[in-house]
């Protein structure tokens, strides 16, 4: 007797699974885009970009009401039990943490069109390398965990904690120097803080690649066994492999 | 950095056992059902029980306890053997021709199969529910009257009345009833039918009540209201059901137990087999991957 076979019964579940997936895969590349370009839009203090990534993000927005939609749609017309549950639930949160991740981001683009700081200093100024630092384990780690989440492999997940590690150490690295930086000169404590600010969100970042880590898990079960949930894998053609700067 | 890797070391690891474990499923032996098949002070014990339909082996080496005062669902694909179990416990299986039922079924710890046991008394003590509501082509009143008397559990008419009255409030159906208790049962709705049956059962004082798909006949809100009476007889009762929908099985059991192909794969809580089922099969049957 064949032991699992491919796929739902009614094929139009697998069909809502899917889309449910690749949507969420989609908005999380869109999010990685988006911390990239807010990591070079703070630390070239370049308003064109900040606009661009304020733009995009009404377009991350709305795929989270979309996939959130849907989510509720199948829950009420397929009613979900065991993995497809879990994963139906889990990919809810996923969203939500990728959401708040590219709110983040939308700090560093307000930074920039802010343009508070009244001496004429600029924050990106002080802190572009270790924005640039934290910005680059920030996506790498959102980049593992959508990973983990596409692949549903238990181990992936585990890498995103050894990146978060990374980033605690980053962003004590950020801070201190940060520190350095005001007690040499009083006259940009404003900038300090508010560049202590951008470090603390790309830090949040991480966290919530962190949280989908976990919620890759959840979907793993008790036995944290590789699942089958998604009846279509985009692991193949990565979404998240695009090159966008 | 070092204790870093030991937790990768050991995530990997624990990855690879589920692989593993997963892998040991197949294939599948009679009577190695995943999941906890003891409960305290069981009702009902049965061990190794097969069943054969003439050379048809239909269940195999199934071993589980019933629990009091709970809802036990039972749920697979047709003709997993789940029917065919539940018919052991009151020994329908007797009345089938070539039909051959061997292993232990314990009811208060005797032998249901022992020589002394009267099947009629048996019958009463595990009533029966099913699919279809098959009322005696008779009054509601003698519907329900019929069982306390022939077991001679009245002593008089005014006693028998209570009975009657007390059965049909328990089924919830007595507002709707007690002005046309003369009528023929028959003339009932589908669900009031069944909730008839079902007063007729509890009024011989049964201990465990079998329901075989009560409700596959019923509309929605019928469904609903012998639900809803499920939990409420649970109180005195224990309640094996079969089921084909899982959500009515997630929704009325405590416990539910998974049959495929004749074995008995997983038994478990309910509310942990609807969101984390152990075994690959009882994956895929619920979350309707075959079937």
């Amino acid at each position: 007797m064949a032991l699992s076979l491919e796929g739902h019964t009614t094929r139009a579940f697998d069909g809502d699974l899917s889309s449910l997936h690749l949507q969420a895969v989609a908005m999380g590349a869109l999010v990685i885009e988006q911390v990239q370009l807010a990591v070079n839009a703070y630390s070239s203090w370049d308003r064109s970009i900040a606009t661009l990534v304020l733009e995009r993000e009404r377009e991350i927005n709305l795929y989270d009401a979309e996939i959130e939609a849907a989510a509720l749609q199948l829950i009420a017309r397929r009613q979900p039990m065991a993995q497809d549950l879990r994963a139906v639930f889990a990919i809810d949160k996923v969203v939500t943490e990728l959401e708040r991740a590219a709110d983040e981001a939308k700090k560093l683009a307000l930074a920039v069109l802010a343009e508070s700081d009244a001496s004429g200093f600029r924050p990106g100024a002080a802190s572009a390398r270790e924005a640039r630092a934290l910005g680059r384990v920030a996506a790498a780690m959102i980049r593992a965990a959508l990973e983990a989440f596409d692949r549903l492999e238990p181990g992936a997940a585990a890498s995103v904690v050894q990146q978060d590690e990374e980033m605690d150490a980053e962003y004590a690295n950020a801070l201190r120097r940060l520190l350095t930086h005001a007690m040499e000169d009083p006259r940009r404590l404003q900038a300090t803080i508010e560049a202590a600010f951008i470090m603390r969100s790309l830090e949040r970042i991480g966290d919530h690649a962190r949280n989908i880590a976990r919620h890759v898990r959840f979907i793993g079960g008790l036995d944290g066994a590789p699942t089958r949930v998604w009846p279509t894998s985009s692991s193949r053609a990565d979404p998240t492999e695009r090159d966008v700067l | 950095m070092v204790k870093l890797m030991d937790a990768l070391t050991v995530e990997r690891a624990s990855g690879r056992r589920a692989e593993e474990a997963r892998a040991q499923e197949a294939p599948i032996e009679a009577g190695k059902t995943v999941g906890n098949i003891i409960v305290d002070d069981p009702i009902f014990s049965c061990r190794d029980v097969d069943v054969f339909y003439g050379e048809k082996h239909a269940i195999r080496k199934v071993g589980i306890d019933i629990g009091r005062n709970s809802v036990l669902a039972m749920i697979g694909p047709s003709g997993c053997g789940k029917s065919t179990f539940l018919r052991c416990l009151n020994r329908m299986n007797d009345t089938i021709p070539n039909a051959r039922v061997a292993g232990s079924i314990l009811l208060d710890g005797k032998d249901i199969h022992d020589r002394k046991q009267d099947v009629v008394q048996l019958r009463a003590r595990v009533g029966m529910v099913f699919q279809k509501p098959n009322p005696f082509p008779k009054s509601i009143y003698e519907n329900v009257a019929y069982g306390p008397r022939i077991h001679g559990l009245a002593g008089d008419r005014v006693e028998l009345d209570e009975i009657v009255h007390h059965s049909l409030q328990r089924a919830g159906l007595w507002e709707e009833v007690k002005d046309r208790l003369a009528q023929p049962g028959t003339s009932l709705s589908g669900g009031q039918q069944q909730r008839l049956c079902i007063a007729r059962t509890i009024a011989v004082n049964p201990e465990v009540i079998l329901m075989d798909e009560p409700c596959s006949a019923l509309d929605p809100i019928a469904t609903a209201r012998i639900e809803d009476l499920m939990e409420e007889l649970r109180q005195s009762y224990a309640i094996v059901i079969v089921t084909h929908s899982m959500q009515q099985a997630a929704r009325v059991s405590q416990r539910t137990a998974y049959f495929h192909l004749g074995d008995l794969i997983e038994v478990g809580e309910t509310d942990r087999i609807f969101t984390n089922p152990r075994h690959r099969l009882t994956e895929d049957y619920i979350t309707g991957r075959f079937g």
